[in-house]
């Protein structure tokens, strides 16, 4: 075939309206697939930067209480393109200002932070520097607090074991700071250079070495592998997933991104499914006539495969060229978000689902109808006969269920996913199919009349066939639609009461219990009362049911909680956000108990009645479990995960007091008046990590609008398709009507009924299967519990008829405007 | 109820009057006419044979008849009532009710069997037991074993047949047929107009058939040549008088 003539074909092709919907399917596909994955694997970036910035790099190596890595590990990390940098934390006295005092030494090295930035002050109350490195050698940048406890001023010398070194600023913030209570002692932020001159680290001494790693994505995954056999226990490689603040949020958005793109991915091969069928009935006739020409049934089995080929070409490019500027769009908006310029980023790896969308269900929804072409008789010129289809169609049905399992499995490799939205829709074929089937029946008894509810129910009887199987498609498109939009609202709603508009962003720690009321009265007259004042009891767990813990819970697992010291608290309630999985909370006038955080007691194999011994400075407590309770981490207030009742084991030990509480930007400056008159008590302002993280949520949530949009509109195309495939039959069948004397007000109200009941009766059946499939999914992937959502329950499917019915109108509308006359000539 | 649908109106008034009929369409450059001052009236129970060439505007002028269009110029009166003043609605209750038509190509709903095909005119007029009157005509036409077949299932002398069940149904004042031999072959063909005439006569429908059979238009009372548009009764003084 030349050329020409085949660009001829393709455009005749496009004037033929089954074509056209089958090419606009197959563009949409391509577009939604790639926008998302495309818009995914962007959104992975940026939030991966902007969370990085929680732990100053990409990844993280922890070496605690152990030695130095082998610097081969960095040569290999530097050989893989990867920046390094490398942190020691220990604890030390310093001398200045003729005291001693207890601090914790950050020593950093030139490249430090590789993500994000510091913030510093020249002077006391001074303006606030952003910088992106840490001190220079010779120099200590300190922590406020520790230069009014020593009485220095910047310009001072603050001696570090040997080193005398030169306090060039105060420390406010640094990115991984995070909101770790443990780092009780003041800040020290120095050179790394110049630790070994101080002579404060010897062997045995506690000292925790972190090595920092930036790059390329694929790098950091293959760097990590390389390392992860090379790990000893007292390694921890990690990146902010691993964080706890952030990870459930994450990884919570990133299913839900995944699941938006199943579900594109599912309604494109619907809708190329839908339309590829409708275009295979058209061409029956046209086969017939080739063949009466003397095509032979391979020969026509070649031609449409050819035609196949060209329109996936099409429809790839059409959907890049669609999918393209709107990621470029989005990337856009998210930047506006941001406030600042967001690298684009187009991931090759995310385009090819797309592709592989597009391929695969043109070969496997729309091939098989077109290959049963080359079997259509030629006799049909002559007169149409009934072919043994049966057999064929239950093949072809089971050939698409495998394409659309291997086609989200590709896009989503997770079997819980694929399961639930496979589960939820065989469910509501077989509701459908039930219910479908019992409507019908009942439709059977309806016999004529001339009023339009009549008419739309002897309508729905008389187009069963084509009624059932939109009525499947409009479920099944509903019920991915309301999917979606129900894990949407969930999860919004899920990071709303995790970070409230007013969430506590300043911790005040190191409170002396006489200085208690003071600091309640001071915040109480600037108008924010503190409301969660937990007392503060540092100790190690030392002892489970008299054993040593280490041996008790076996050597070989390396549980940090056993390592550091841990917070401890008396408490008479229960916070609001913690709950009792197991046990009982402490009865008022009880002394005697521990409430252990769930999910330490699950790691330590504890039981309810064991128990606990912990050492606070030379003392120690044993007292049994009585209840394992959950903590919520990420509620940026106090939490514990050892409670005491008032009056029990912790009594009469030296306790400090910690609060958290909600300080507007603009009051900031209280802080100063607040540090001057309370010296000795640490201010942690974590009003910088809640305003990163609700930046990461403002993204996801922008992404899962979008995600949601966009499948909205694919799902409405799909039944626009759907609809649009009976179009010629409904036009003849609207002309005929006028012809033999129907009113138009009855034919559009008729319509419109018949189209509302489908719509209706999909909507219903629809959500529940979304309810059904919402529950497997919160089940398995998100961890929520069922509930039925009335706010989907009834609107949706209202909805629903609202739209189909308007489809149905929408159709009708050529009929309405000619006259009958006319109608019919085009009909002819 | 008002005059229009009136069954008792007048006998001594025609069924049909047409008096300056004109149709044009409009084309890309000029305008084409297809009807040019027709003047005509048709009694009660007449059968009247319209024949042409193909493109002298018989389809046309049927359609003008029976208010599937409206005309250029000119009026038409059907049983009384000014069907080229009506609002399509009207005309619509009017067809509903007083009107039949057979076609060329049988204009059956593909997606209907041919008992839902005859029962759909009914169900329009809000017949009762429209399936057990259908089932009745199919008989009568010879159809009662094929009842649940659709369209394509049929040959072209079937279906036409379904399609005159279909205009007989509601029992028309008046039946408009276009060309209902065209596709068929000369015995079916024969065969169709004589169930056609057969039904005509015992309903005592008023029938205006549109052909270029001069056998079939032989079979009517009147014969009324069309002709680029214009309307000649060879016999017409005769008639009139
Ligand atoms: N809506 C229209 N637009 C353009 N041409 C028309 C239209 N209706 C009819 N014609 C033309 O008018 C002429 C008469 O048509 P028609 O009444 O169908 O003829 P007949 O039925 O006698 O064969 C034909 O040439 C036809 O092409
Ligand atoms: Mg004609």
């Amino acid at each position: 075939m030349a050329a020409s003539q085949k660009l001829h074909s393709v455009r005749r092709d496009w004037r033929e309206r089954d074509v056209r919907v089958v090419l606009a399917a197959l563009m949409i596909a391509v577009a939604t697939v790639a926008t998302i994955a495309l818009f995914a694997s962007q959104l992975q970036r940026t939030l991966v930067s902007s969370a990085s910035t929680f732990l100053a790099a990409d990844r993280q190596l922890d070496v605690e209480n152990g030695r130095p890595i082998p610097d081969s590990w960095l040569e290999e990390a530097h050989s893989r393109g990867l920046r390094t940098g490398q942190m020691v934390e220990f604890s030390t006295m310093v001398f200045g200002g003729d005291q001693f005092q207890l601090v914790s030494v950050k020593a950093v090295s030139d490249e430090y932070p590789l993500r994000g930035d510091l913030e510093i002050q020249t002077r006391e109350a001074g303006p606030r520097e952003t910088v992106r490195s840490g001190p220079p050698p010779g120099e200590v940048w300190i922590n406020p607090r520790l230069l009014r406890l020593l009485g220095l001023t910047p310009g001072d010398t603050l001696e570090v074991g040997n080193e005398k070194l030169t306090v060039s600023a105060l420390l406010v913030r640094e990115p991984d700071g995070g909101f770790s209570m443990s780092a009780l002692a003041p800040r020290v932020m120095m050179h790394k250079d110049d630790v070994a001159a101080t002579g404060v680290i010897q062997t045995g001494s506690r000292v925790e070495y972190v090595y920092l790693f930036a790059g390329d994505t694929d790098a950091l995954e293959s760097f990590g592998a390389w390392l992860k056999p090379r790990l000893e226990p007292s390694h921890e490689w990690r990146s902010v997933r691993d964080g706890e603040t952030l990870s459930r949020s994450l990884q919570r958005a990133e299913r839900f991104l995944l699941l938006g793109g199943s579900l594109a991915v599912l309604l494109a091969a619907v809708a190329v499914a839908v339309a590829s069928r409708q275009y295979a009935m058209s061409q029956r006739d046209t086969v017939a006539l080739l063949k009466t020409l003397g095509l032979s049934g391979p020969g026509i089995a070649r031609l449409y495969l050819r035609r196949l080929a060209i329109w996936g070409i099409v429809g790839i490019i059409g959907g890049l060229a669609i999918a393209l500027p709107l990621f470029w769009v989005l990337a856009g908006m998210l930047g506006n978000l941001l406030d600042r310029p967001v690298e684009l980023y187009f991931d090759p790896n995310a385009v090819f689902p797309a592709l592989a969308t597009a391929v695969v269900s043109l070969f496997a929804f729309a091939y098989p109808p077109i290959r049963r072409l080359r079997d259509v008789p030629a006799m049909r010129v002559l007169r149409s006969q009934p072919t043994g289809e049966r057999r064929e169609l239950w093949r072809d049905g089971l050939i698409a269920v495998a394409a659309i399992f291997g086609l989200v499995w590709l896009y989503a490799r997770e079997l819980d996913l694929v399961v639930a939205l496979l589960g939820g829709l065989v469910l509501l074929l077989l509701a459908l199919g039930l219910v479908g089937g019992a409507l019908i029946a009942g439709l059977r008894r309806i016999r004529g009349g001339g009023n339009a509810w009549r008419l739309a129910l002897v309508g729905l009887y008389r187009h069963r066939g084509a009624s059932l199987s939109q009525m499947a498609v409009f479920g099944m498109t509903i019920m991915l639609a309301t999917t979606l939009l129900l894990v949407r609202t969930s999860l919004l709603d899920d990071w709303q009461a995790q970070l409230p508009e007013k969430a506590p962003n300043h911790f005040l720690i190191n409170i002396a219990p006489d200085a208690k009321n003071d600091v309640a009265d001071f915040w109480r007259e600037r108008g924010h009362p503190l409301e969660n004042l937990y007392p503060m009891v540092r100790g190690r767990l030392t002892e489970l049911n008299g054993v040593p813990v280490k041996e008790a819970v076996g050597s070989d697992r390396n549980i940090g909680a056993l390592n550091r010291e841990l917070n401890l608290t008396w408490m008479a309630t229960l916070p609001d956000d913690n709950k009792i999985v197991k046990g009982q909370w402490f009865a008022p006038d009880t002394v005697s108990g521990v409430s252990v955080e769930a999910r330490l007691a699950d790691r330590l194999g504890l039981k309810l009645g064991d128990r606990l011994t912990f050492t606070v400075g030379s003392e120690t407590v044993t007292e049994p479990v009585t209840s394992f309770r959950t903590v919520q981490w990420d509620s940026m207030k106090p939490n514990f995960y050892m409670a005491f009742p008032p009056g029990g084991g912790l009594e009469g030990l030296p306790a400090t007091w910690i609060t958290s509480f909600y300080l507007p930007p603009d009051q900031k400056t209280e802080l100063n008046t607040f540090t001057r008159q309370f010296p000795t008590i640490s201010v942690l302002e974590i009003d910088h990590i809640i305003a990163r993280i609700q930046d990461i949520i403002r993204q996801v949530t922008l992404a899962i609008e979008t995600i949601l949009g966009m499948i909205l509109a694919a799902a409405l195309v799909v039944m626009a398709a759907v609809v649009s495939a009976t179009l010629r039959d409904r036009q003849r069948e609207g002309a005929l009507l006028r012809t033999l004397g129907g009113r138009q007000s009855l034919l559009v109200r008729s319509t419109m009924l018949e189209f509302g009941v489908l719509g209706g009766f999909a909507g219903i059946v629809g959500v529940l299967a979304a309810e059904a499939a919402v529950y497997a999914l919160q089940y398995r992937m998100f961890e929520g519990s069922f509930s039925w959502h009335w706010s989907v329950i009834v609107p949706v499917p209202l909805a629903s008829a609202l739209l189909v019915s308007l489809f149905g109108r929408w159709q009708l509308g050529p009929v309405l405007s000619v006259s009958p006359m006319l109608l019919l000539r085009r009909l002819e | 109820m008002n005059q229009m649908t009136n069954p008792n109106a007048d006998h001594c008034t025609p069924m049909l009057r047409v008096a300056g009929l004109s149709h044009r369409v409009p084309l890309e450059t000029d305008t084409l006419t297809i009807l040019q001052g027709v003047n005509l009236e048709i009694n009660r129970g007449e059968s009247v044979a319209i024949v042409g060439r193909s493109g002298s505007g018989k389809t046309t002028l049927l359609g003008l008849l029976a208010g599937l269009d409206t005309p250029s110029e000119g009026t038409v009166e059907l049983d009384g009532a000014m069907i080229s003043q009506l609002s399509e609605d009207k005309r619509a209750e009017l067809r509903a009710s007083r009107v039949g038509f057979v076609f060329q190509s049988f204009q059956l709903l593909p997606a209907l069997s041919a008992l839902e095909n005859v029962m759909l005119p009914l169900e329009l007029a809000g017949m009762d037991n429209p399936d057990k009157r259908a089932r009745e005509l199919l008989e009568r036409v010879g159809l009662g074993e094929r009842l649940n077949h659709t369209p394509r299932q049929l040959s072209g002398g079937e279906q036409q047949r379904v399609a005159i069940a279909r205009a007989f149904a509601c029992e028309p004042a008046v039946l408009f047929a276009d060309e209902p031999t065209g596709n068929l072959d000369n015995r079916t063909g024969q065969a169709v107009s004589d169930l056609l005439m057969a039904l005509n006569r015992e309903q005592g429908t008023t029938l205006v058939m549109v052909t270029h059979d001069e056998h079939l238009a032989a079979r009517c009372a009147r014969q009324l040549h069309i002709e680029a548009g214009q309307l000649s009764e060879p016999t017409a003084e005769e008639s009139v008088s």
